[in-house]
């Protein structure tokens, strides 16, 4: 759901960016201030990971295919939505200007859809989810499905105040579409957080974990 | 449980692993804002294949243009998937330097600065 340049307005991108470097602000405190050096290394490593997985498109029929943004990914991992935030912005940075994936004017609506909203969709529905279920598996694949369907339907508002888009055409194909990528983020995300939870439990939120999902609860 | 180099390592050569494999696997189908877009435009419908000759259009009256050194993670047609895996490479380590350098920096000057941390 990267957004190219031509469909925005200058106008109504530099209003994105603003409230975009209003979160890159939080997210960079939040960096300073949360992030133990300790989580260095899973820090850059999710940001690559993240990286390679969304150059990684999957079909998910309909003549449309998709792949993990991976903001309900690095919230959950870190504990935080600001992780989200901090690691989606500077990878969304790398892509827009190298890679032409998703446009410079737009990188803010960008930024806030898949960072801010991504991020902390999927790391309070990760949260409740957990407290209910006691399971990491259903609450990260719930989480992470919902951090996708969310940003894509703001997205769509977007596109309709952009101009770009009809509401209710806008409303129904990306929340269609995104229904279907968003089981391949919830696959990936589950994946992924097991993944990194078998080689260094240490380097996971403590949330993630079940007994101390269970006991917060 | 793995030390911090064999981690870092680990995840760097899995991350590229995933990059060289979506090179040639990845689904050359729209993403769910392109087809959107196409649907908006009258050349898909909600459910149906898109056809191949389906292209968006694009009015760049009032935007902002900008042609970036490697478009869709490739270095050209007479590069190939050498080129796509190498543009995919790059970003990949350099997603990985970026926050990592912005990250460490940010501990850094936290450290000067705050007594506190």
């Amino acid at each position: 759901m990267h957004i190219p340049d031509a469909f925005i307005p200058i106008g109504q991108g530099i209003i994105y960016w603003i409230i975009a470097l209003v979160f890159i602000a939080l997210a960079l405190r939040w960096a300073r201030n949360e992030m133990s050096e300790e989580k260095l290394p899973i820090v850059a490593v999710l940001a690559a990971g993240i990286f390679a997985l969304q150059s990684f498109n999957l079909p998910v029929s309909m003549g449309t295919s998709g792949h993990l943004v991976g903001g309900a990914l690095a919230a959950i991992v870190l504990g935080s939505p600001f992780a989200a935030v901090f690691i989606l912005a500077l990878v969304l940075i790398v892509q827009g200007v190298l890679f032409g994936d998703g446009g410079i004017t737009t990188m803010g609506a960008n930024i806030i859809n898949m960072g801010v909203i991504g991020g902390f969709v999927g790391f309070y529905s990760f949260k409740g989810l957990m407290k209910m279920t006691k399971s990491m598996p259903i609450s990260a694949f719930i989480a992470a499905w919902l951090a996708c369907l969310i940003p894509a339907l703001a997205c769509a508002v977007e596109m309709f105040l952009a101009g770009t888009f009809p509401l209710r055409e806008g409303l129904i194909a990306m929340g269609v579409y995104h229904a279907a990528i968003g089981v391949i983020e919830g696959v990936v995300t589950v994946a992924a957080i097991y993944l990194i939870t078998s080689v260094r439990p240490d380097l996971v939120d403590d949330g993630v974990k079940t007994t101390a999902g269970a006991k917060a609860a | 449980m793995i030390n911090n180099k064999t981690f870092l390592i680990g995840g760097i050569i899995v991350a590229l692993l995933i990059g060289v494999v979506a090179v040639f696997l990845a689904s050359g189908d729209p993403d769910g804002l392109e087809s959107t877009a196409l649907i908006v435009q009258g050349q898909k419908t909600l459910t149906g294949d898109t056809p191949p000759e389906a292209e968006i259009q694009e009015d760049l009256t009032g935007k902002f243009s900008y042609e970036s050194p490697m478009p869709d993670y490739s270095l050209g047609d007479a590069m190939g998937s050498t080129g796509g895996i190498l543009a995919i490479a790059v970003g990949t380590l350099l997603a990985f330097i970026v926050v990592f350098g912005f990250a460490y920096a940010i501990k850094r000057s936290g450290k000067s600065t705050d007594p506190n941390q």
